[in-house]
C-alpha cells in the first residue's frame, strides 16, 4: 500500500489508542501491531514528532518489574487533532465505500 | 540480527542527528528490547518485528526535516529573502533590464522587417497582376518581361517573408523561454531553494 497513506493511518491509530489511556512505548507498539501489520520500529519516530508538536507529553514512572518507563499522555491539543483526523478519516472511508458500493452494483 | 547489531545500525543511520537526541532515540529502542526480552521474546525476534534500522533512522531524520518546514520561515530566512530580492532588484534594473529592453527592440525591428518583406512581396505580385490592366488607364507601359519579373520578384520576396516569419517565431519563443527561466531563477534565489528543488 502507498507508504504515505500508511504513515497517515498509523498516525491516526497512535492518536486514537492514546486517547484511551497512557501507554509506554513497547506497550503501545504491541497494542497497535495486534490489530494492524506494521514495522514496529516506525512507531517511535511518529511518537517523537507528535510529542514535539505538542500532541503528547511524556512522564517517567517506575514499573513493578524494575526499570523506569517513559509514558506518553495525550494533551488537549492532541485530542482536538485526533477529533479532526477522525472526522477526515470517516469522510474519506465513507467516500471510498460509496465508490466500492457503486462498483459492485454496476 | 541481534540487539547490538540493530542498535549499531540505527545509530549509524541517524547520521548527524544531535548527540543528545540520538541518545534519547536509542534509549527508546533499548527499552523496547528490554520489555520484549522480559516477555520471553528473543533479540532476533524483536529486531525483526521492529523492521529495518536504516529505514527507521531515515524516518527520524525525515521527521526532523518535516519539523523544520512546519515551523515555517525563520526570521533569518525572511531577512535573507528580502536582501536577495533587493540586491537582485538592483542587479536586474542595472544589468538585466537594459539588454532585455534592447533585445525586445531588436525583436520588434526584426518583426517589422518580416512584415515589410511580406507586404512588399504581396505588393509586387499585386502589381504584376493589376499592371497590365491599369497601364492604359494611368498612362504607363509595361512589357511582358516587366510583368513576369515583377511577379516572380514578388513571389520570391513574399516567400522570403514567410521563411523569415517562421524563423522569427522560433527566435521569439526562445527569447520568452529564456526570460521565463531567468524569472524563475530569480524566484528560486529569493525563496532560498536550490535549482529545481522542492522541499
Amino acid at each position: 500500500m502507498n507508504i504515505q497513506f500508511k504513515k497517515g493511518v498509523l498516525e491516526l491509530c497512535v492518536l486514537v489508542v492514546l486517547t484511551r489511556k497512557d501507554y509506554y512505548g513497547y506497550e503501545l507498539v504491541q497494542a497497535i501491531s495486534r490489530s494492524i501489520e506494521i514495522a514496529e520500529g516506525t512507531v517511535y519516530p511518529l511518537l517523537r514528532r507528535l510529542t514535539k508538536e505538542g500532541y503528547f507529553t511524556t512522564y517517567i514512572r517506575e514499573s513493578v518489574e524494575g526499570p523506569a518507563r517513559r509514558y506518553y499522555q495525550i494533551t488537549e491539543k492532541g485530542k482536538d487533532y485526533t477529533a479532526t483526523l477522525l472526522a477526515e478519516w470517516k469522510r474519506f472511508i465513507g467516500g471510498v465505500n460509496n465508490l466500492i458500493g457503486k462498483e459492485a452494483a454496476a | 540480527m541481534n540487539r547490538e547489531q540493530f542498535l549499531a545500525q540505527l545509530r549509524k543511520a541517524l547520521g548527524r542527528t544531535a548527540e543528545t537526541e540520538k541518545r534519547e532515540i536509542l534509549a527508546d529502542y533499548e527499552e523496547h528490547f528490554r520489555a520484549g526480552l522480559a516477555e520471553g521474546r528473543s533479540e532476533e525476534n524483536i529486531a525483526k518485528a521492529l523492521g529495518n534500522p536504516s529505514a527507521i533512522g531515515n524516518a527520524f531524520r525525515i521527521e526532523n526535516l518535516a519539523d523544520n518546514t512546519r515551523t515555517g520561515w525563520k526570521l533569518a530566512d525572511v531577512f535573507r529573502a528580502v536582501f536577495a530580492s533587493i540586491s537582485l532588484g538592483f542587479f536586474n534594473i542595472i544589468v538585466v533590464l537594459g539588454p532585455f529592453l534592447g533585445l525586445i527592440g531588436v525583436l520588434i525591428g526584426m518583426w517589422a522587417g518580416v512584415a515589410g518583406l511580406a507586404i512588399g512581396g504581396i505588393g509586387g505580385v499585386a502589381g504584376a497582376i493589376a499592371g497590365p490592366f491599369l497601364q492604359g488607364l494611368l498612362g504607363f507601359s509595361m512589357t511582358a518581361g516587366n510583368v513576369l519579373f515583377l511577379f516572380f520578384a514578388g513571389v520570391c520576396t513574399a516567400a522570403l517573408g514567410v521563411l523569415a516569419a517562421i524563423g522569427m517565431t522560433w527566435v521569439t519563443r526562445q527569447f520568452f523561454v529564456l526570460t521565463a527561466r531567468y524569472v524563475s531563477f530569480n524566484a528560486r534565489i529569493i525563496s532560498g531553494r536550490k535549482a529545481g528543488g522542492s522541499t
